[in-house]
């Protein structure tokens, strides 16, 4: 038998850019983006995906911001290819030509995710900020053309939330084989536009039931991924499978993150891939070691069963809703501060969207 | 699947097989990893071989009774083509 494994990452998001030709109200995207424009150079990502693989790594990510505006993309994915890591693009598809798509394909490219806003035209352009709906149908017809993996993802949000229906019937009249319906996480811009985005109790129920129906239907033919919204479930969700377990972000200026959210916890230093190596960073960096494991955390984490199911949750929602990333996420209902989100689920204050913009 | 039928991975679907000798299946967005049996199994995947040969190949290598390597085979090449990770190519008639 072997003993204990070393802990390493499986999975790295690269965040390539921030940059975005879209204004979605909903994106985790720091609303700091100004402060991420010096951002790491063609070889820079190379060495982290080498590093990565060295690592332990399976997975490379590539995500932005629209990750497509980096005119190097293709590149990226042959490094990490060839590095023997999975490739995945997640894309809001506007820039996904042919010419684009073909080469990420030689380049070694085995998955896309497309996001689309809405089922239709209108409301979708309307939460992009930008007339780009139609070229994401013509998007996913190409990808669906041609030898790689497909997924659909869509943000879920009170303005959406009741077209749930017509998302999944979309999905299917565009023969999508993994649909992602996601709701909406409140990090970055979408925790800026919370009480505008949050669905109401009635919505979730019903989606509950539209979702179950349709994954019945559809068994075989499409996986439908759903999660209930953060805010409305009894124990939170196990926040990237635990702090510093499998999963490190690097954003768009070589900061190596242990989830995308955390640049918003204050006080917590990220150190850079400019500065120290990856297995440096993963290994003993203070902000990755803080809340490993099951030692840092307070009751009622400490002495509860579901410990090392959800790791207490997630350290950034416990930082943005109770002040302090070292408590019990917030949304659990054993925390002594679980009143905050039921207040924040119960009251829509707001239906004003604010569009991100840099 | 039928013991004729010869599965095949589903797009983006591949195995990888890491330096310290732990093979994963690796799909969109998710890794599952492999126990001994699944991963014998699973590297003989390549839309030629049947199911029969596969279950032959697994009852070889562990030497286990050959109604329970198919029973085990089954559960694990259902649950991948339900989530599609594994197509179904059908006997030739």
């Amino acid at each position: 038998m072997s003993s204990m494994r070393e802990i390493r990452p499986l999975s790295l998001l690269c965040e390539l850019t921030y940059r975005c030709n879209l204004q979605c109200p909903y994106c985790y995207n720091p609303l700091s983006l100004q402060s991420y424009r010096e951002e790491l150079a063609t070889r820079e990502w190379c060495e982290i995906l080498s590093q990565a693989a060295a690592l332990g790594v399976v997975q490379a990510h590539f995500s932005g911001g629209e990750p497509t505006l980096r005119r190097d993309l293709a590149t990226l994915v042959n490094a990490a290819s060839r590095a023997g890591l999975y490739t995945n693009l997640i894309t809001q598809g506007t820039f996904l030509e042919e010419a684009l798509l073909d080469r990420l394909i030689e380049s070694g490219l085995d998955h896309v995710q497309i996001s689309i806003q809405a089922p239709h035209a209108v409301p979708g352009d309307r939460i992009a900020g930008a007339v780009v709906h139609d070229k994401k149908v013509a998007a996913l017809r190409r990808v669906r053309e041609r030898d790689v993996a497909l997924t659909l993802n869509c943000v879920l949000h009170r303005g959406n939330h009741d077209a749930i229906g017509d998302v999944i019937a979309f999905a299917e009249e565009h023969g999508v084989e993994r649909l992602e319906l996601a709701n909406v996480q409140f990090y970055g811009w979408a925790y800026r536009n919370r009480s505008a985005l949050m669905p109401s109790l009635a919505q979730v129920q019903r989606a509950e039931a539209i979702v179950a129906a349709a994954r019945e239907r559809l068994r075989g033919k499409m996986e439908i991924a759903y999660v209930l919204p953060d805010y409305f479930g009894e124990f939170p969700k196990p926040c990237m499978n635990g702090w510093g377990s499998t999963f490190m972000t690097v954003t768009p200026n070589g900061e190596v993150l242990p989830c995308p959210a955390a640049s918003a916890i204050r006080g917590l230093r990220f150190e850079n891939v400019r500065e120290r190596s990856l297995r440096e960073i993963w290994n003993d960096s203070p902000s990755f070691t803080r809340y490993r494991g099951t030692g840092w955390m307070p009751e009622p984490c400490r002495s509860c069963d579901r410990r090392e199911v959800d790791w207490g949750g997630c350290r950034c929602q416990a930082f943005l809703l109770a002040g302090d990333a070292g408590l019990t996420d917030p949304v659990c209902s054993l925390s002594p501060n679980h009143q905050i989100v039921v207040s924040l689920r119960d009251a829509v204050e707001s239906t004003e969207l604010v569009a991100r913009r840099a | 699947m039928n013991a004729q039928d010869r599965p095949k991975f589903g797009k983006g679907v591949k195995l990888h097989r890491g330096s310290d000798g732990r093979v994963m299946l690796l799909v969109p967005e998710g890794a599952l990893v492999l126990n001994r049996v699944a991963t014998v199994a699973l590297e003989l995947v390549d839309g030629e071989r049947t199911i029969a040969e596969i279950a032959h190949a697994v009852v070889e290598q562990f030497e286990v009774e050959p109604e329970r390597a198919r029973g085990d085979l089954d559960v694990l090449f259902d649950r991948l083509t339900e989530r599609g990770f594994v197509r179904r190519v059908p006997a030739a008639p």
